[in-house]
């Protein structure tokens, strides 16, 4: 047995070489060099207190959205949509912050409420789309993303415009009391990281204990469970489309009041996106994908070091990210895997 | 309102990019494989369409490199589906963050400089042709290249030996098999002609319709390309027309600009829920398409079926 956790390390091993390998040397390929470039990022991520702080406030949204993907992804759906479902929970806490409930200290709480109504109701329109009319979740996600994203432009232009002039800055910024309390002089957003590691500690029991979880993992250990046109159950569908919604809807609602404190046009800021690369990544596994989602978010909020420090773009960092994981897939595909187990042997028998 | 025939001038011209992708990615899933990556290969060809005719001079150079690095990223997804085993729209999506960051990062140099442009090309006698010719004959080479391409690829696929094996692959490639068709080098085809043609639809933004280069410079119409290729139901000529209505709503939301403010930003984003309904209306139609009384033109038109094996992997032996 030992030999065999043995022999997973070394693939293991041999696999994050070789896929860091494959990310450095499209760093090099871009003229930069990959030491300067990551120590760069980690300073930029972690080398100050209010770093930290920053790096905290990107990693609440993309792993709440990660974490919403892994209840999808269980289910063999690619919802796409999330980004969506990110927008639709950040109008409905704009909402709220925008309506007479906005001055009153209850605020953040119908926030969450609502944010995580109107995401849930959007994830389950892409369901309702799937099993009732067969559309594809990839295109209604997408379409109704579409959707969401012209009602924030309409409404940032028109009904939630500016005092005094329209822009497409975003909306003026919420009272006060629509904020969500942080902590000590850092603003330390405490709430939302309890609600987190609620969150997180839900997931792990529902995928672990109960029997709606379990079926739901069994999918999703499934190999082929990715593939798009897998069957489930529309039951299945739906409950996975509305809590993934849900969660999703609360990393939009973190991202109006806790982020940005106002509606702006790019609210979602692709993190969703980002959080699907995180899933594919990590094969669906919970503390797998919230390590990864923490080394993207320090990956990103020390991005805007590069810029000042490396004369770099900062659109680097995604270009890194997104190789890394392509990389990591094609290591993990079944005939790498197989070779590198191969040369393994190999190497041990001949050893001996 | 605008005069009939500018009108009609402004849609077809300003839409020959959209009708090369939607074009490129209706052959490539007419064989069985979605293409994802268009929202990032359309960036990363325009981009290279554009620079290399900076550099050089020769817009028709760039617009053959943008074909060669669309056919490229085109490859990268057909050989990890069929070599590695991987899941297509995963790889799709990858290079689809990718290459679109990778153009912001590349293209800092040429964001809104001049470039060489394609001379308009009138075509004797044929532009004379009232109402037609101003629209088809009185362009430039990109433009009447892109609406030659929508009767050539309907034959291709509808009339041709070479055609009737990509659907057969895209439908069935167990019994295309069956019949001594090679189903994997068939994909790896499709999906590479499909690739270039994708790659001119990014040269056509960047040396054409959005002349010039700038940072996410075709924003969103990868993602719209995908819807339209749904809309037109897998079909040239249908996918055709959804390209040139998408083109109306631009030139209407142009035009309204003065009118509505927000509106311009609005509307561009019709087609999406357009898609919706209309893969809604699909799928009515085909679940009773033996039954319906309505006229055999309307099912005709709507009436779109998927390629059955859309997006899986081959099964291999």
């Amino acid at each position: 047995m030992s030999n065999l956790n043995l022999k997973n390390i070394s693939i293991f091993i041999i696999q994050v070489f070789l896929a860091s390998l494959g990310a450095s040397l499209i760093i090099i390929l871009l003229g930069a060099s990959p030491y300067e470039v990551i120590s760069s990022i980690f300073h930029g991520a972690f080398g100050r207190p209010e770093k930290i702080v920053k790096t905290m406030l990107i990693f609440l949204p993309i792993s709440l959205a990660a974490l919403a993907l892994i209840i999808t992804f269980s289910g063999g759906l690619w919802n796409i949509g999330i980004e969506g479902q990110i927008v639709l929970g950040a109008i409905g806490a704009s909402w709220v912050a925008k309506s007479f409930l906005g001055e009153s200290a209850l605020s953040p709480y119908i926030q969450l409420f609502v944010g995580v109504s109107m995401g849930s109701a959007w994830g389950l329109l892409c369901g309702l789309l799937k099993v009732k009319f067969n559309v594809h979740e990839i295109f209604g996600g997408l379409g109704l993303y579409f959707v969401g994203s012209g009602a924030i432009i309409y409404l940032i232009l028109g009904p939630w415009s500016k005092e005094g002039i329209a822009s497409t800055s975003g909306t003026d910024i919420f009272p006060q009391e629509s904020w969500f309390p942080t902590l000590t002089s850092l603003n330390i957003p405490a709430l939302p990281i309890l609600i987190i590691c609620l969150i997180i500690i839900s997931i792990i029991l529902f995928l672990s204990f109960s029997k709606l979880g379990l079926k739901l993992k069994a999918t999703g250990i499934n190999p082929g469970s990715t593939n798009k046109f897998q069957f489930s159950s529309s039951g299945y569908i739906y409950l996975a489309f509305m809590i993934g919604g849900a969660i999703a809807g609360l990393a939009g609602v973190f991202q109006a009041s806790v982020f940005y404190h106002k509606l702006v046009p790019s609210i979602s800021g692709g993190y969703g996106f980002l959080a699907i690369l995180v899933v594919l990544a990590s094969g669906k596994r919970v503390i797998p994908t919230l390590l990864l989602t923490l080394f993207f978010s320090a990956m990103i909020s020390g991005g805007s070091q590069l810029q000042l420090r490396l004369n770099l773009h900062s659109s680097l960092i995604s270009i890194i990210l997104s190789s890394i994981v392509f990389f990591w897939l094609v290591v993990n595909s079944t005939p790498i895997k197989k070779n590198i187990t191969n040369l393994l042997e190999r190497g041990r028998n001949a050893s001996f | 309102m605008l005069p009939f025939e500018p009108s009609v001038v402004t849609v077809i011209s300003l839409s020959a990019p959209i009708i090369l992708v939607v074009i490129g990615e209706t052959i490539t899933e007419k064989s069985g494989v979605i293409n994802l990556s268009i929202e990032g290969t359309l960036l990363i060809t325009a981009l290279t369409a554009f620079a290399v005719s900076v550099t050089t001079g020769s817009p028709f150079l760039g617009f053959l490199c943008a074909g060669l690095v669309g056919s490229i990223a085109a490859l990268v997804i057909i050989l990890c589906d069929t070599k590695l085993g991987m899941d297509q729209i995963a790889v799709g999506f990858i290079l689809t963050i990718f290459l679109g960051k990778l153009s912001s990062f590349l293209g800092k140099e040429y964001v809104r400089i001049p470039g060489p442009y394609f001379q308009q090309l009138s075509i004797p006698i044929l532009k004379d042709i009232p109402y037609i010719g101003p629209s088809f004959f009185d362009q430039n080479i990109l433009v009447i290249f892109s609406f030659l391409m929508i009767p050539l690829t309907w034959y291709f696929i509808e009339k041709t030996r070479l055609g009737l094996i990509v659907k057969a692959v895209g439908e069935n490639p167990v019994s295309a098999e069956n019949r001594g068709i090679n189903p994997e080098k068939v994909r790896i085809i499709a999906t590479m002609i499909g690739g270039i043609i994708i790659g001119f639809g990014g040269a056509a933004f960047s040396l054409h319709a959005k002349f010039g280069w700038s940072e996410n410079h075709t924003g969103n119409y990868g993602w719209i390309c995908l819807a339209i290729v749904i809309f037109g139901g897998w079909n040239p000529i249908r996918a055709a027309i959804g390209a040139y209505s998408f083109g109306v709503f631009q030139i209407i939301a142009l035009k309204m600009q003065s009118v509505a403010l927000g509106l311009t930003q609005v509307l561009p984003l019709i087609p999406f829920p357009l898609m919706i309904l209309t893969l809604i209306f699909i799928q009515r139609f085909n679940r009773s398409d033996r039954t319906t009384s309505l006229p055999k033109i309307l099912n005709a038109f709507f009436g779109g079926q998927s390629p059955e094996n859309i997006g899986k992997p081959l099964e291999k032996n």
